[in-house]
């Protein structure tokens, strides 16, 4: 099966490698996971007060498609609103990387994970200084 | 000849539950892979993995005993037996033996016998496309991976690998708890962290070896 060239060159070179504090207030998580094949995602995001993401990173334990899918979309999500990056659609993705269709579930992780980063960020901007949902 | 069966229009083999022998049209035990009257072997009929090797539908089974069927079914399969007969009855030789094949490659893994009695219970097959299941779970997977990555030397690794085998151990012990009690979300939940644990001991196998050479 011959892989696109986007998608070896963000496998290869993967953009955004690495974790922010979870904590921090301007912090989105994102962590998701794929059953079927064991593989789990990290997508964080650092949103500014104006609502702008500034900065995303991300941890793929995973596949090749599922590394360059989330590589690919905090290249994407940068300076971008909250509300443009949730409108990130995995055909988008898959599109962009020629993803095979075996691998279209990467693209879904990666679209998940985004989403999950964005809400994580709204639930913590809504919730009191300090508040912590109960265990 | 399969010619003239698809002249008398029976050139399908996949024949509904309640059909009655292809052959001499008398009434075929639903399960049964072979006629009562004439003997002529039948389609195979639709059916989970446990029905297919006559057990019941368990996860606790004996390994011994599910051998011991296997063999016994794959025997009345075999192509040696089927060798002098027509192409009809071949192939369904065929389809039998590789659904036997299968069945028995699924009960015989503890994760795939616990799929497999989830999905002949109706449970189990939807959490496949799940990508956020429990966050605590996708924590673990994500705390335990990075510990791997971190992991320089093979003895690190190897303890990675004895500890990820003890949770493998005791999580299909869990299992056994969880279908004993009927508790199928509970067995699924098990299900799901079992597959992290499998890949992950995978990955810390690969890395040992690595790093033995």
């Amino acid at each position: 099966m011959a892989y696109s060239e986007k998608l070896i060159e963000h496998y290869e070179n993967p953009r955004n490698i690495g974790s922010f504090e979870k904590d921090d207030a301007g912090v989105g998580t994102g962590l998701v996971g794929a059953p079927a094949c064991g593989d789990v995602m990290k997508l964080q995001i650092k949103v500014s007060p104006e609502g702008i993401i500034e900065d995303a990173k991300f941890k793929t334990f995973g596949c090749g498609s599922a590394i360059a899918s989330s590589s690919l979309v905090t290249e994407w999500v940068k300076g971008k609103s909250l509300d443009e990056a949730g409108e990130i659609k995995n055909t988008d993705i898959a599109e962009e990387l020629a993803l095979p269709p075996v691998k279209i579930h990467c693209s879904v992780l990666a679209e998940d994970a985004i989403k999950a980063a964005i809400n994580d960020y709204k639930e913590k901007a809504a919730a009191p200084a300090k508040g912590e949902a109960a265990e | 000849m399969s010619s003239n069966d698809n002249h008398k229009g029976e050139g399908h083999i996949h024949t509904h539950q309640d059909s009655p022998c292809w052959s001499c049209r008398g009434s075929v035990d639903q399960r049964a892979p072979f006629c009562h009257a004439c003997g002529m072997i039948q389609a195979p009929r639709p059916g989970d993995e446990f029905q297919r090797l006559g057990m019941k539908a368990d996860f606790d089974l004996d390994p011994k005993d599910l051998e011991k069927r296997y063999f016994a079914f794959q025997r009345k399969f075999h192509p040696d037996r089927f060798a002098t007969k027509t192409s009809r009855e071949k192939q369904l030789s065929l389809q039998h033996a590789t659904d036997l094949n299968e069945a028995y490659d699924r009960l015989k893994a503890p994760l795939s016998r616990a799929e497999a009695l989830l999905e002949s219970k109706g449970a189990g097959k939807q959490d496949q496309a799940r990508t956020e299941s429990d966050p605590e779970l996708l924590m673990e997977a994500m705390e335990s991976r990075e510990a791997l990555a971190d992991a320089e030397t093979a003895d690190e690794v190897a303890k990675l690998e004895a500890r990820t085998r003890m949770e493998v151990e005791v999580s299909e012990e869990a299992l056994s708890v969880a279908f004993a009690a009927d508790d199928l979300e509970g067995a699924t939940n098990i299900v799901t962290r079992l597959k992290y644990l499998l890949k992950l001991l995978q990955e810390t196998s690969r890395k040992r070896l690595s790093l033995h050479n």
